[in-house]
């Protein structure tokens, strides 16, 4: 059952324009020129129930637009969207007491109180008597880990601290669907990794459908079933996560700066991007090498340093592109 | 509906408590935040002794009455800066995208917005405000009826920021407008009606509303009018309905923080 | 001297672009002159009366002058520099630079108010000409002088308020004395001149800085005598002298306190 439904979805903005210099903001008070940018170009796709969606592109996609249309802070100019059968544009607050929302880069605590009074506070903007406030707050702060800090001020609290009880605030009305905008942005891989492992877990406690962006290929591959990605406000892949893997997140980078000229030739599952004699920069296909036997071929006594990456989302884009080309 | 108003008018309560906590964090800075303002509105008295020491009445006002003129203007700037600071940045709240985390709420979002942060200086206008009430002579009758007015006037001065903000929505580079319009409203509202004539007065008692907001109180304390009264509570009204509907007309056109200026 | 020249003229240039600002200003200052007007219509019951020594007039155009080197000065936000360079330790830097820290905020704060002055100025004669219809009677040369004695109004404020910015040595804040000093100097020192106060308090405001920052341009330009401006100009001469000894020594006692401990 869709419990998201998004069909033919548009929305553009007028973007003024400023030239450098004085002679530059005399001629935008004068007379301004205003460039249209289209954030998001008809997109349609449903999300069902229990799901977990990752929404991901590189920055300016269109990502954030689409999540603040789909939470009713944006009014859409085009198209028709459904959030649990309410429409954003007509019935924000009702949609607001279903839905919870994090956003990575804004905070909604009050940064002098507790995580505690914080909770509390959320639990009266979404009307909640106080006694199933009292539980909910215990129930979440067991499954997030918060009793050590609970009673801390926010701002004494980590980054990763914070987060966690950003998440816990915006569950607290207990919403059918959660949006995560990029709830790692900022943290440091294990924080990063933490936070995953406690969303994955609340997603199977609750049975919280979770919309996530992101432009971390990472956060999506450890979380999520479904991945939907995004470039210029176009739909550009909706797959399910084994197919992507597959097809584009077998691959891996490997940069190595040698102690001694390697003479390395494309073999299978190997393909050379950069040769500049002592540093040396390689694709490997794990799908027919693996990493070690990789690293094995360059003679691992010789390695100086050794750097071993994602292909990052902006060539697995471009790959995806390729290939429709091809088709 | 009634459970609607309650849980809305709770809410902003606990909101304005909260961000009152927050101020009170460093008890000696919020303590001479307040006491610096009612000494700085005290100040202007010297500027009154002198005048008053020219002549007996300035523009038909005994300086009693110009104390308690004073006390109705920093009444009302008070309530409208403890109570709705955010009202008075506004538009740059619009602007920057900062109304995102208010419209997720099942609330109010104007009422939301504008409760989330209070003025503590403004605390020592409402105190001064009193002060003078207390000096111009208080009695159970004046009391209350400096409390309304100050509370309607707050209201106007909080809806004429909003309507004025709410231009943001529309056009850019507005804040400058609402800046001034909310400079109006202050700067005239210290100096006595009976001074203004013509052109500036007619302003006074429409487009710049000084004139409901303290003159008006100021003559009604003085000498009871029952129309002028009825008149000081349906401008407040109409105030309130026009921000409200301003306000989330305009809130159709919220672009979030994607309406940023491209440089090239 | 060349180099503080250069500060000057670089600090004049990279304000232009922000000329919009001031506009913003002149409404509030159009706003203020406008109950002004209404005040003094108001208390002089005919135009050809004379109260303390000044006419309706004068009265108007003293406030025009005294506004427009309030309103032109900026102060609030130079003390802040001034006391935020003192917090930050950033004043120890510049004990090894080969210029002297009061001559360098001197110059470079006059050069970042130099266009917004002349664009007061020439607003502010404007409003006073759409309002009374004529300027006080002055010669070319008494204009020179009224210029002058401004202009040394402007450097001693500019002393003074960097000498309050300096407090930040003593005590953290300087907020609150900057406060005070500009409440004297708006309260007492804007709207009436110095004649309109009773007599025993006359003396105390010709000693204080009120004397030189704001009645004396103000009074020089709206009733001039070359005998004023005599005394006004000694005046002036002998506060900048003060202004810039007590900056310089609280400067010194300072810096080698933060030296002491270390920055």
């Amino acid at each position: 059952m869709a419990i998201i439904k998004v069909k033919n979805l548009s929305k553009t903005f007028k973007v003024k324009l400023k030239e450098k210099g004085l002679k530059g903001s005399l001629k935008s008070i004068v007379k301004p020129r205003y460039k249209t940018i289209h954030a998001v170009k008809n997109i349609s796709f449903e999300v069902d129930k229990g799901e977990m969606i990752a929404f991901i592109g590189p920055n300016g996609a269109g990502k954030s637009t689409t999540i603040k249309m789909l939470t009713g802070i944006l009014y859409p100019d085009k198209g028709d969207i459904k959030v649990l059968d309410i429409n954003p544009k007509y019935e924000r607050k009702t949609l607001a007491y279903n839905i919870g929302t994090v956003f990575g880069q804004k905070e909604q605590l009050w940064t002098h109180l507790t995580p505690y009074d914080n909770f509390k506070f959320f639990g009266a903007i979404y009307d909640i008597p106080e006694s199933r406030v009292e539980s909910k707050i215990k129930e979440l702060s067991m499954l997030f880990e918060l009793e050590e800090f609970i009673n801390t001020p926010v701002r004494n609290l980590s980054l990763g601290q914070r987060i966690r009880c950003e998440i816990v605030a915006s569950l607290i009305h207990e919403p059918k669907i959660l949006f995560l905008d990029e709830p790692t942005i900022g943290l440091d891989p294990v924080v990063k990794g933490n936070i995953r492992t406690l969303i994955k877990r609340m997603n199977k406690e609750f049975k919280t459908t979770i919309f996530l962006t992101s432009h971390d290929v990472s956060d999506i591959e450890k979380l999520c079933k479904r991945v939907i990605i995004i470039n210029n406000g176009k739909i550009v892949l909706d797959d399910d996560m084994t197919n992507l893997k597959y097809n584009y997140l077998n691959k891996k980078i490997v940069e190595a700066k040698m102690k001694e000229k390697v003479n390395l030739d494309d073999e299978d599952g190997i393909t050379i991007i950069k040769d500049k004699g002592y540093n040396l920069k390689i694709e490997v296909d794990t799908k027919k090498r693996s990493v070690a036997d990789a690293i094995k071929l360059l003679n691992p006594d010789n390695i100086i340093d050794i750097n071993i990456s994602n292909v990052p989302l902006e060539e697995i884009i471009s790959s995806i592109y390729k290939e429709r080309d091809v088709k | 509906m009634l459970t609607v108003v309650k849980n809305q008018c709770r809410i902003s309560f606990l909101s304005i408590k909260y961000a009152l906590m927050r101020e009170m964090l460093n008890k000696t800075t919020f303590i001479t935040n307040v006491i610096f303002m009612v000494l700085n509105n005290a100040s202007f008295i010297i500027q009154w002794i002198v005048l008053y020491s020219l002549r007996n009445d300035i523009g038909g006002y005994t300086f009693r009455q110009v104390l308690l003129l004073w006390g109705m203007a920093s009444g009302t700037y008070g309530v409208a800066h403890f109570f709705f600071k955010k009202a008075f940045s506004l538009s740059d709240i619009i602007n920057n995208g900062k109304l995102d985390s208010f419209l997720v709420q099942p609330k109010n979002v104007l009422l939301s917005v504008i409760v989330s942060d209070v003025e503590t200086s403004a605390l020592g206008d409402m105190l001064y405000g009193f002060i003078m009430l207390i000096i111009y002579g208080i009695t159970p009758y004046t009391l209350i009826l400096y409390c309304l007015f100050i509370i309607c006037g707050g209201l106007i001065l909080t809806s004429i920021s909003v309507i004025l903000s709410s231009l943001s929505f529309w056009f850019s580079k507005t804040d400058m407008i609402a800046e001034t319009g909310n400079n109006l409203m202050v700067n005239f509202a210290t100096y006595p009606d009976g001074i203004f004539k013509g052109l500036v007065k007619a302003l006074l008692f429409t487009f710049i509303p000084v004139g409901i907001t303290t003159f008006i109180p100021v003559h009604v304390i003085t000498e009871f009018n029952i129309n002028l009264f009825i008149i000081v509570i349906l401008v407040t009204v109409i105030f309130i309905t026009l921000a409200f509907l301003i306000f989330f007309r305009g809130l159709k056109r919220y672009s979030s923080s994607n309406l940023m200026v491209a440089r090239i | 001297m060349r180099k503080y020249l250069f500060i000057y003229k670089s600090e004049l240039m990279s304000n232009l672009q922000y000329v919009f600002n001031v506009f913003a200003g002149f409404i509030g200052y159009f706003i203020l002159m406008v109950i002004f007007l209404n005040l003094w219509k108001y208390v002089y019951s005919n135009p050809d009366e004379i109260i303390n020594g000044y006419s309706m007039n004068q009265m108007i155009w003293y406030v025009i002058v005294t506004e427009i080197l309030w309103s032109s000065l900026s102060g609030r936000s130079f003390c802040n520099k001034i006391s935020e360079d003192v917090r930050s330790g950033n004043i120890a830097y510049n004990i090894n630079k080969p210029y002297n820290y009061i001559l360098y905020s001197l110059m470079s704060h006059l050069g970042s108010r130099t266009i917004c002055f002349i664009m007061y100025v020439i607003f502010g004669m404007l409003v006073g000409f759409i309002f009374l219809g004529s300027f006080p009677t002055l010669s070319i040369l008494s204009i020179i002088a009224v210029l002058i004695s401004s202009i040394f109004a402007f450097i001693i404020s500019t002393l003074l308020i960097t000498f309050i910015g300096l407090f930040s040595f003593v005590i953290e804040d300087s907020a609150p004395f900057y406060w005070v000093y500009s409440k004297l100097i708006l309260v007492l020192g804007t709207i009436f001149p110095i004649e309109y106060f009773p007599k025993f308090i006359r003396p105390i405001l010709t000693f204080s800085p009120i004397y030189v920052v704001s009645y004396g341009p103000a009074k020089l330009f709206v009733d001039f005598s070359w005998n004023n401006f005599i005394f006004i100009f000694i005046a002036q001469i002998i506060y900048i002298i003060i202004a810039y000894m007590l900056c310089f020594v609280t400067y010194k006692k300072g810096v080698k306190k933060l030296n002491v401990n270390g920055g």
